[in-house]
């Protein structure tokens, strides 16, 4: 039988027809859909037991408890240990999301390690009697600081520098017991302290915010006072009665009624707690000693901490600087000047390029929140000594470097597990209390053997030193917290300078968030008031005596003229400093 | 147009008929045998077992799901009866402490958030309300997976069990949907999908 062209078109569409009326071609439309859910590339939750683990997040020194969620050994979702005496429960957004700071994608994952200790062994090994050898830690107060201490005394020259610490020595805020907190331009309720303490505090003391821009604490106080830029000194020594009601209102533009005002709240509604200045002094206890958290006796052979501006320019000639642990960015402007003129090394180890890495020679990977074990520092409102581990919740990608191992090589120091040793140095002491996070319980240290102390802190648990072993007094020394700086007045240079503060480093998922979304200021945009002449999302130059770089303009009412707003963010910091000016200008 | 005419596109029809709903079913699913043959008749009506017996909830709330080795291996440390189904378990992994990669029919996709928990112990729903007379099966039938998407046959409510007796209710989120919407439970996508 012959086989028709017509009769082929009939059966392809009697087929064609049918196979409507069956499941499959609506099944592989959706098939397909599904198939493109697990295309390769797209991250799968694990598949294991669910449980709780317990670390404590060291992206800032608040050091908040954290109860892990975890599937396998995967953490899917963190929150905060509800009864911690100091944290309360609480965690900001960042710490929220601190679980996927590993897979953000400008991480840096490879580095020349065996090149950069090799470089770091011939500076050394070149260095003249007048040259030092330098490491700067930009979270002092760590175990892993100590380790840098003693690998620097192990160096004829080796010189330790850290940044400043928030109020100039081992001091703490005691914010329950003010009554008024007076702040100058410190970000009270937007990341300072400890958010749980803060919150938990914030009930019990008036909070008068003085400040140019209305940032989001100004937006919370009881009373913001908007003053001029860099006039923050004037305010405080007219509240303080160093100068008169009427010069302080004409060099902070608020009226003399209103500092009088003031200034008479400030004597009647004490304890008076204040931030920021040095010219006003904190009355009561709310400013206390606080112990140091014990090391080993045999650490304390370690090498003084030295302020980077006692050192010679032109004089460091090795310099390895831990950006492992986030906290207050040194501009290079001011230790670029310290480098020998001759090739000097300088080693960064750090978890992304955007900081040092843009200047420095060698820049190595390190673990990152939750990848590594690190001890956090008390945090500036914590009375009592404490000690936290960042115990690991992930494992660390391949080929990561340690900061301590690094430098403790460098040294040719021999060190074993550091916080194993500080561990049970504060045992040894008997003081204190531990907090385990699984029960919420608190146990006397005396009452624990060193052992049984150790596996609770990797487990979940707090060290803190007893409140009432804790030196309560009121101290002379001031803040130094945001303190600012009058500024001088530039033609060339119209607008002041105020940096919004950006010192934790950000999850894939938040930074999406606010920096696409201008939740909060991004590291490449300036916030001006929409007078300034430009347009919302301008491309634009910011320019400052020290350089330029390019920024995206954002216009926000709550600026006031002659203002710019700039996120603290490196490359920004290097380009400005306290009282800092600056012009934006059409790219 | 002639019947005569009409027979190439009736007989394109239905053999499209054909392969699309008794062809298009076995070729899209991989076949694969559970690695032990379990009855959870005998366990129930011998050893008087209830779901939860095996299928336990944590401490914590949470659904442990498929038992492991240890708790088979605390009834079956040694032979209990001659069968060789029972030989084999114990020989292939009792005795070398091997977990059985058992195909779990039921599992959803990984953008899906299901708490047994909250349906079971909240809802007080039955197990059978969605896993059918699994219960009472004298056998594991094959896992089948889809061969395109990877997802198990049982998510789309077809011959759950062998024989072909229909589930209660299906696992799409159609079915979820409905089941929700029926008793005033339907709040957000995130309900699930988180």
């Amino acid at each position: 039988m012959k086989t028709t062209r017509r009769e082929i078109l009939m059966f392809a569409g009697g087929s064609t027809v049918g196979v409507l009326f069956t499941p499959a071609p609506w099944r592989l439309i959706t098939d397909t859909a599904l198939w493109s859910e697990n295309w390769p590339g797209i991250p799968k939750p694990a598949r294991g037991e669910i449980r709780a683990r317990y670390t404590n997040c060291s992206l800032c020194t608040a050091g908040c408890a954290v109860r892990a969620r975890c599937v396998g050994d995967q953490p899917v979702a963190l929150a905060g240990v509800p009864g911690h005496p100091l944290t309360r429960g609480a965690l900001c957004a960042f710490g929220l999301a601190g679980h996927q700071l590993p897979y953000y994608p400008a991480r840096l994952k490879h580095g020349p390690a065996q090149e950069a200790a090799a470089a770091v062994a011939d500076g050394i090994a070149q260095c003249r009697p007048a040259e030092h050898v330098v490491t700067l830690d930009l979270r002092p107060g760590r175990t892993a600081s100590w380790t840098y201490r003693r690998a620097m005394a192990a160096i004829g020259n080796g010189c330790y520098v850290a940044v400043s610490q928030s109020l100039g020595g081992p001091v703490a805020v005691d914010l329950a017991a003010a009554r008024t907190v007076l702040s100058l331009g410190v970000p009270v309720l937007d990341g300072w302290g400890t958010p749980g303490n803060v919150m938990a505090a914030r009930a019990g003391f008036r909070l008068i915010q003085a400040e140019a821009v209305e940032s989001r604490t100004a937006s919370m106080a009881d009373l913001w006072l908007r003053i001029r830029p860099g006039s923050e000194d004037a305010l405080a020594e007219g509240l303080a009665g160093t100068m008169t009601p009427a010069a302080a209102a004409e060099a902070t533009g608020i009226p003399e009624a209103q500092i009088v005002a003031v200034a008479g709240e400030l004597a009647q509604n004490g304890p008076v707690l204040v931030l920021g200045s040095s010219r006003l002094a904190s009355t009561g206890h709310t400013i206390v000693a606080r112990r140091e958290t014990p090391v080993p006796a045999e650490w304390r052979k370690a090498a003084p901490v030295t302020d980077l501006a006692a050192l010679a320019d032109g004089s460091v000639r090795v310099l390895i600087i831990d950006e492992s642990a986030p906290g207050e960015y040194v501009p290079w402007n001011a230790i670029g000047r310290k480098l020998v003129p001759d090739n000097p090394v300088v080693v960064t180890l750090a978890s992304s390029r955007d900081g040092y890495g843009r200047h420095a020679k060698y820049v190595l990977p390190v673990g990152v929140y939750p990848e590594i074990a690190d001890d956090i520092p008390p945090a500036v409102d914590s009375v009592a000594a404490t000690f936290r581990i960042a115990t690991p919740l992930v494992a660390a990608l391949e080929g990561v470097v340690k900061p301590e191992e690094f430098v403790a090589k460098a040294a040719g120091l021999a060190i074993g597990d550091t916080l194993r040793e500080r561990a049970d140095a504060i045992h040894e002491t008997g003081r204190g209390s531990l907090f385990t996070y699984a029960d919420a319980k608190s146990v006397a240290v005396k009452d624990v053997s060193a052992g049984d102390f150790w596996k609770a802190l990797n487990a979940g648990g707090c060290w803190m030193d007893a409140v009432d072993e804790v030196e309560k007094r009121s101290l002379t020394v001031a803040p130094r917290i945001g303190a600012a700086t009058p500024v001088a007045e530039n033609p060339e240079l119209p607008l002041v300078v105020m940096l919004s503060h950006e010192l934790t480093p950000a999850s894939p998922l938040l930074s999406k968030m606010y920096r696409e979304s201008n939740l909060r200021l991004g590291p490449n945009r300036a916030a001006l008031n929409p007078s300034c002449g430009l347009g919302d999302g301008t491309q634009a130059t910011l320019q400052t005596a020290l350089g330029k770089c390019a920024v995206e303009v954002i216009l926000d009412a709550g600026v006031p003229p002659g203002v710019v707003q700039l996120t603290a963010w490196p490359a920004v910091l290097d380009l400005v400093g306290p009282g800092a000016r600056a012009k934006v200008v059409r790219a | 147009m002639t019947l005569r005419e009409k027979i190439p596109f009736l007989a394109g029809l239905l053999i499209a008929l054909g392969v699309g709903w008794i062809g298009f079913p076995y070729a899209i699913y991989q076949r694969r045998p559970q690695p032990v043959d379990f009855s959870h008749k005998v366990h129930a009506d011998k050893a008087g077992a209830k779901c939860e017996d095996c299928h336990a909830f944590r401490e914590d709330g949470t659904f442990a799901g498929i038992p492991t080795l240890d708790k088979c291996a605390s009834c079956h440390a040694a032979p209990m009866g001659t069968t060789v189904a029972e030989k084999n378990f114990i020989d292939r992994y009792v005795t070398p402490n091997r977990e059985p990669q058992w195909a779990a029919y039921a599992r959803q996709p990984e953008n899906v958030f299901f708490s047994h928990s909250v349906h079971v112990k909240r809802a007080r729903m039955t197990c059978e309300s969605c896993h059918g007379d699994t219960g009472s099966s004298d056998t594991l039938r094959p896992y089948q997976a889809d061969r395109i998407s990877g997802y198990s046959r049982d998510i789309w409510k077809v011959q759950a069990t062998q024989g072909g007796k229909p589930m209660a209710h299906g696992m799409k989120m159609g079915d979820c949907v409905e089941c929700h919407r029926q008793k005033g439970l339907e709040h957000s996508c995130l309900d699930c999908h988180k």
